[in-house]
């Protein structure tokens, strides 16, 4: 007989900017909404573990959604997106995380993003921390550390992973470098195999958020943690953001949490999510523990 | 050099070499797998080992030539120049974290890609995965 998954999908549309956005998004589960954020140039499909784990679903109603231009989510229809160049930005990122709620109805929602989606969880708890019960970020930090590049960081992305010249096979093999070595090959293949098949120039494009929007230089530590508390994993194993970067951001932020992920990289709900799964359960019980009477 | 008077950095070098000497060329072109990957590869690599260099020539995915030391006026098309230590880490089953990958390395500035990176970029998996051949076992 065959397997079915619990997990339904849809497409919601979305006007951001005066422009509509056919959005696909995977949900699973009840309780606490759950928004969770993909890496750069990645998808939703990065959370299946977890949409498909009952220990989570029981209590949170889990949405996993594709950003424009990613995964299901098409470039918008009406729009001539083509004639001008991909750049994901922090504004589009905090609208797009707005217009998603409305559409859903949804009550002061949890958040978790990872990468670029982990940068987001700190963005929200500056600019926006009323909107949610609780902001996790993965592989998140006070900013990008600089990268060595004859030129800017962002033109020197480019070059590499926006190039006619290089196929996009160069970009999971960049992901590989930030996996952990403790990760099982088959998990590792599917990380860089969905990062291969990414939109043209979106990973790239996403870059512009992730080393130029983001940025608690000087500003972290008015984060109130009082308003939404932040929780912050880091993987042991991730060159892009260190276990001290992330510490950097949480020392700053009164109140935080932070927590080492031993023998985990940059993927840390991807590459093994049994082992990550023992780092998030005391997250979340911990937000069932500060939620309940208040729903 | 006498055996005797070698410090210890050169011992630490001469090892290194002999395990890339005897995992690299072999494996890569006994693979016929491993070669079709590498086959839109064809270009010169200086590699360094602490400071033994290495130039390795690659043809359509295989290794058509290995040899320690740079000829007179030799160039090539891309380098990549390790420090012992960071060859030394990188070869270690598991390796440590923040040692464990050339971007690692890279970041800590213990290794640098130097020259036109634009081939080794489009074949980084395929030369990354052949960098970490002498790591025996591991999920590689």
């Amino acid at each position: 007989m065959a397997k079915f998954e619990p997990i339904k999908g849809g497409y919601v549309n979305l006007t951001i900017d005066g422009i509509e956005y056919r959005v696909y998004y995977e949900e699973a589960g009840k309780g606490i909404p759950f928004l969770l954020q993909h890496t750069a140039g990645a998808e939703g499909i990065q959370y299946r573990c977890l949409l498909n784990d009952a220990d989570v679903t029981k209590n949170f109603r889990c949405i996993a959604y594709d950003l424009p231009f990613h995964g299901k989510s098409l470039p918008p229809l009406e729009h001539d997106w083509w004639k001008e160049r991909y750049l994901l930005t922090l504004d589009f990122l905090m609208k797009f995380q707005d217009a998603f709620i409305k559409a859903f109805e949804l009550k002061r929602p949890a958040y978790m993003g990872s990468s670029m989606g982990g940068h987001l969880a700190a963005d929200l708890a500056y600019h926006c921390p009323e909107k949610y019960c609780a902001l996790i970020g993965l592989e998140g930090s006070l900013v990008t550390a600089p990268q060595h590049s004859r030129h800017s960081a962002n033109d020197a992305y480019f070059e590499m992973y926006d190039n006619p010249f290089i196929g996009k096979e160069a970009l999971g093999g960049s992901m590989d470098m930030i996996i952990a070595v403790q990760t099982p090959e088959r998990r590792r293949k599917e990380i860089t195999w969905c990062y291969n098949k990414s939109g043209p120039g979106v990973f790239a494009g996403d870059i512009n958020y992730y080393n130029h929007d983001h940025d608690l230089t000087g500003k972290a530590d008015r984060i109130d943690v009082g308003k939404c508390m932040l929780y912050l994993l880091t993987g042991s194993y991730d060159p892009a953001t260190k276990p001290s970067d992330t510490k950097m951001l949480a020392d700053q932020v009164k109140g935080s949490y932070f927590k080492e992920m031993e023998n985990l990289g940059h993927f840390p709900v991807t590459e093994n999510y049994d082992l990550f799964k023992t780092f998030l359960m005391p997250v979340l019980e911990d937000i069932l523990k500060r939620e309940k009477g208040k729903r | 050099m006498s055996g005797a008077s070698k410090t210890s950095m050169e011992r630490l070098e001469e090892k290194l070499c002999t395990r890339f000497e005897q995992a690299v060329p072999k494996r890569v072109n006994s693979d016929s797998h491993f070669v079709w990957r590498g086959r839109n590869l064809t270009a010169d690599c200086l590699l360094q080992i602490g400071s033994v260099q290495y130039l390795i020539r690659f043809e359509q995915g295989a290794i058509k030539e290995c040899r320690r030391g740079l000829p007179l006026m030799c160039s090539w098309d891309f380098a990549v120049r390790g420090s012992a230590r960071a060859w030394e880490e990188l070869w270690q089953d598991p390796p440590k974290a923040g040692w464990h990958d050339i971007g690692a390395l890279i970041k800590r500035g213990e290794m640098t890609m130097e020259g036109k990176l634009h081939p080794l970029i489009a074949n980084l998996q395929y030369f990354k995965d052949m960098m970490e051949l002498p790591r025996k076992g591991g999920s590689k």
